[in-house]
């Protein structure tokens, strides 16, 4: 299946990835996909199945609003976008995964 | 997640829906224009992106978990899914819903009248003040021994904790007039009787104070029944007359269809007459005597906030202070006393015991039919298991399986609980029919919203019963097994078998106790059945007659001893020479065996001093010669009263053997005298009476009550206003009431003859209430039997078919057909030995509830347990020998391949 190259997200950090995708520009879900595929030289994979749960719950929670919109190739899709509140999550959210892969480096640079 | 998204998920449901769905296919397409862009096949492309999508459904699903409309869309679909699995299992279905449609009945019905009678108020405002008031007599042991009108004013002036008190003296009375004499429950109260209860007249008024006479007022107020029976539902009926008992009556009001008088009557039937009285002028002595306790007993409420038992301090106080204020009234020997009752507990008190056992007993049948149900869902979980791992596997969530399977049960039991209502409702004259006519406040019972509220939890709590067990157990985390063992089809896991176990003994269990609640009533009944009653029912008619009294004297047609000796002596004659009637006697309602009336008296013994023991008390009797060879009740010694003991002869009694060894315990008491309390009308001392016989005892008070002292006097030395006509005859006893209304009619035209019963009814109306909860006890547990047995039956036939596999296998090593068997009756008889140890505890520590319900049975008589324990255990062997023998014959071949 994944390939040694191919990762699945890690989890809880597609909310991560998602935010900071969509502090780019507004995007639809199968965007969201491939620009995280491609951003990532393929290394990260986002498994479509839980794409489309997380983004509800993001929109529950108010951190991004969908609004329908037309895609490149003419195509209604459903755009997502980042809020106020969602830019501020994505702000701790970026802060917590700096403090956490700093630590995890500390550990393995420790001889 | 806030409160208010999830609100606002509910107000979007429906466009969430669809936007979802559009989403998911656009991100679909999407995938498979760049797959194809990428130069796969059009086909490939789209699997492709199907296939990286994973479960589209699981995705949506996941995705909108939040939402409160998903549950009602989850419910909605489970009863959906429930229904289909219903509908294609039509005989489950039905058997599962007549099940439980009778056990929840069952249930409903039982708590219907548990509710009326027990646990629904007294129809008063705050019923909780009201008391019964009896007086007892605490030396000599004897209770309600009924109250002097001095007493009743001390209780109302000086006891300072009732609002109010009235007597209660209920009392036949003829209603004359009409075509022909009739007999009226008639109830003397005092004028604030109704004010007490707080009881208004659905027409006209109700008496008060203000109409406070010494007699007896004139008007009176009659019941709703009354009122249809004799003047038709008319409104006119205010200012009507009566004649009740000679009296001239007016009529005030007429009571609400609702009230019943809250405790007895005299013929054990509705009042329908009450009249009150000041108690202290004719027809009662003037002035009142204080020795002289010609009341019955009162009713009274309570001071707001003053409980029973800080009343009956009060009043235990006050009647020390009475008995010392009057010592010839009350000799201290005989320890007076004035004991309170609750209205409820003295209306229902009896029957509390049975209804709560029976209602016990009907639960049990109920939960016993859950278990088979729950074992049958168990059985088609086994056979469901491989389906239902595969929906895991494709990752159906587990709480949501369990949801559905669930809603499986409720749905059965919902629709039960509907099915049981309407049979409740519909049958519910009949249901009441079975239920013994005197069980008090039985014209109560209703669907109230209490017992609709019931059957609403019961069927709840009965699906929750049967259906948890089945459903946890069929998604139980292990699917991976279940799919394997789906897979080669050979069993079910030991875990399934082990719950089918545990309910298996949990049924043998609740069956045993069960039967053994009605075995042991089966064994009190049948030692009552033995008891001698010392007179023989057979062939004997009984009826009952009232000589009015009227209020005044002067207009008592009976009003002296040779009158009414007169009466009864010729209606004896009479009676007697009626064809094909062998002996005729008559005697007063106390000599009536079995109907519940009482008189007692003191007496003095010649040569005894009065009160340096306790003062000996007796059950008086009248009645006429041929009273005890009628009855066949035997004579020990002496000789039986003849016609020639009458007023002018030397006073005598007869004394049953009770008396005589109490009193006489060397067996003389033949010749003794004694003396009964009061003074003659010329005001001399009563005169000694002579004891000229013993006859044996007579089982008066029941079958299973103790035998009072009993003193017999001659009717015609001490005639009484109440009888009872006895004749024994060879002819029709269903026309002898009417042949016999005759006789007596032709002495004297007023007076009614009612209450006509064999002596067989009398002694079966005895045994009426103690048959019901038997035979309703055997049903139940009969029932119970049953099921258990079909529980074992289906379990055992399930093991044993789920291992067709393991017995080909142990006969394809040389096993014989007799050690399969064995094998098979070995398991099942480990489940019911468990079953009945457990049984065998559970029943010792229920069966003392039933201890008043006994009869010379111990609870935990050893008889009883063993034998019915073996009957048991004898038929659930039979149940399991039956699937054990088919094991054992299976072809071996078959078995190997068996699936």
């Amino acid at each position: 299946m994944a390939g040694p190259s191919k990762t699945d997200i890690l989890q809880g950090t597609l909310t991560l990835l998602v935010l900071k995708t969509l502090a780019r520009s507004p995007m639809h879900g199968y965007g969201i996909t491939l620009h995280i595929q491609r951003v990532s030289n393929e290394i990260l994979r986002v498994e479509e199945g839980s794409l489309y749960p997380a983004l509800h719950r993001m929109e529950q929670d108010g951190w991004i609003r969908a609004e329908w919109g037309v895609s490149e190739n003419g195509r209604r899709a459903r755009y997502y976008e980042l809020t106020a509140k969602g830019s501020k999550r994505l702000a701790e959210e970026e802060k917590g995964w700096q403090q956490l892969t700093q630590a995890v480096a500390s550990v393995l640079q420790f001889v | 997640m806030s409160l208010f998204s999830r609100i606002r998920g509910l107000l979007q449901t429906s466009r969430l829906e669809s936007d979802l769905d559009e989403e998911l296919r656009t991100h679909l397409e999407m995938r498979a224009q760049d797959n194809r862009a990428s130069g796969m096949a059009p086909d490939e492309a789209r699997y492709d992106a199907h296939r990286r999508f994973g479960n589209v459904a699981l995705a949506k699903e996941d995705a909108r978990e939040a939402d409160i409309v998903r549950w009602i869309e989850i419910l909605l679909q489970n009863l959906r899914y429930a229904a289909r699995t219903l509908r294609r299992n039509p005989g489950f279905a039905s058997v599962a819903i007549l099940t439980l449609a009778l056990g929840i009945g069952a249930n409903v019905a039982t708590f219907s009248v548990v509710h009326a009678v027990l646990l629904n108020p007294l129809p008063f405002p705050h019923p909780e003040q009201l008391v019964r008031v009896f007086d007892d007599l605490r030396g000599s042991n004897t209770r309600d021994v009924g109250m002097s009108v001095p007493e009743l004013w001390d209780l109302r002036d000086k006891s300072g904790v009732f609002q109010d008190i009235s007597v209660a003296f209920p009392v036949d009375a003829n209603l004359t007039g009409g075509e022909h004499p009739d007999r009226v429950e008639f109830l003397g109260t005092n004028t604030t009787y109704f004010t007490m209860l707080g009881v208004q007249a659905q027409l006209g008024r109700v008496y008060t104070a203000q109409d406070s006479v010494p007699g007896f007022t004139e008007g009176i107020v009659i019941s709703d029944g009354f009122w249809h029976r004799m003047f038709g539902g008319d409104t006119n009926v205010l200012g009507k007359k009566i004649r009740l008992d000679g009296d001239l009556y007016t009529i005030l009001g007429v009571l609400p269809p609702s009230f019943h008088h809250p405790g007895l009557s005299f013929g054990g039937t509705e009042i329908e007459v009450f009249a009150a009285a000041g108690f202290a002028e004719n027809p009662f002595p003037n002035p009142p005597v204080r020795g002289f306790r010609i009341l019955p007993g009162a009713v009274a409420r309570l001071k707001p906030g003053i409980a029973i038992v800080q009343a009956q301090a009060r009043l235990d106080a006050l009647a020390a202070q009475l008995s010392r204020e009057f010592p010839v009234d009350y000799p201290s020997a005989v320890n007076w006393g004035v004991r309170l009752v609750q209205v409820q507990d003295d209306l229902v008190g009896k029957v509390r015991t049975e209804l709560l056992v029976l209602f016990g007993a009907v639960g049990c049948v109920l939960l016993i039919g859950c278990v088979n149900l729950a074992n049958l869902l168990l059985a088609r979980s086994a056979s469901r298991q491989r389906e239902v791992a595969i929906r895991q596997a494709l990752g159906a969530a587990r709480g949501r399986l369990i949801g559905q399977l669930l809603t499986e049960s409720f749905l059965l039991a919902s629709i039960s609980g509907v099915v049981a209502l309407l049979l409740v409702i519909g049958l519910k004259a009949w249901l009441l029919h079975l239920a013994p006519a005197d069980l008090p406040r039985l014209n109560e019972v209703r669907i109230s919203p209490g017992v609709l509220l019931f059957a609403f939890l019961i069927s709840i709590g009965t699906g929750v019963i049967f259906g948890l067990a089945p459903a946890l157990q069929t998604v139980r985390p292990s699917q991976a097994t279940n799919l394997r063992e789906g897979s080669r089809g050979s069993g079910t896991s030991k875990h399934q078998m082990r719950i089918s176990r545990t309910l298996v003994i949990s049924e043998i269990a609740l069956s045993l106790v069960l039967l053994i609640g009605a075995g042991l009533l089966l064994r009190s009944f049948w030692h009552l059945i033995e008891v001698q009653p010392g007179f023989d029912p057979h062939g004997v008619v009984t009826a009952k007659m009232w000589l009015a009294v009227p209020n005044i004297p002067e207009e008592d047609n009976y009003r002296t001893t040779e009158k009414r000796a007169a009466f009864h002596q010729e209606v004896v004659r009479r009676v007697s020479a009626i064809p094909g009637v062998q002996l005729a006697a008559v005697g007063n309602s106390t000599s009536l065996p079995m109907n519940g009336q009482h008189f007692q008296l003191a007496f003095t013994i010649e040569g005894q001093a009065a009160d340096s023991e306790r003062a000996p008390v007796a059950e008086i009797t009248s009645v006429t010669p041929a009273y005890f060879e009628l009855l066949r009740t035997p004579l020990i010694t002496g000789r039986m009263f003849t016609d020639a003991d009458d007023s002018k002869m030397q006073l005598v009694v007869l004394v049953n053997q009770t008396l005589a060894r109490k009193y006489w315990p060397k067996g003389n008491a033949l010749g003794q005298h004694i003396q009964f309390p009061g003074r003659r009308s010329d005001g001399k001392p009563a005169p000694w009476v002579t004891i000229i016989g013993v006859v044996a005892d007579t089982k008066s008070d029941g079958l299973d009550a103790a035998t009072e002292p009993r003193i017999y006097r001659s009717m015609y030395q001490a005639p009484t206003y109440d009888a009872v006509v006895y004749l024994r005859t060879s002819g029709d006893p269903g026309t002898a009431g009417d042949t016999v209304r005759r006789e007596v009619q032709s002495v004297d035209p007023t007076i009614p003859v009612f209450g006509v019963r064999t002596m067989e009814e009398v002694v079966a109306k005895y045994m009426e209430q103690r048959r019901f909860a038997l035979e309703l006890l055997g049903v139940f547990a009969s029932v119970a039997l049953l099921l258990a047995s079909i529980g074992i039956y289906g379990v055992m036939a399930y093991t044993f078919s789920r291992r067709t596999n393991e017995i080909g296998i142990r006969m394809a090593m040389g096993a014989q057909p007799g050690d399969i068997l064995k094998i098979a009756l070995a398991e099942g008889a480990w489940t019911i030995t468990f079953g009945l140890a457990a049984g065998f505890v559970g029943s010792l520590a229920v069966t003392r509830f039933l201890q008043t319900m006994l009869f010379d049975v111990k609870p935990a008589d050893p008889v009883t347990f063993l034998a019915i324990s073996a009957l048991l255990a004898a038929i659930a062997m039979l149940a399991c020998f039956v699937p054990a023998l088919r094991a054992s014959r299976v072809d071996p071949l078959r078995a190997l391949r068996h699936e």
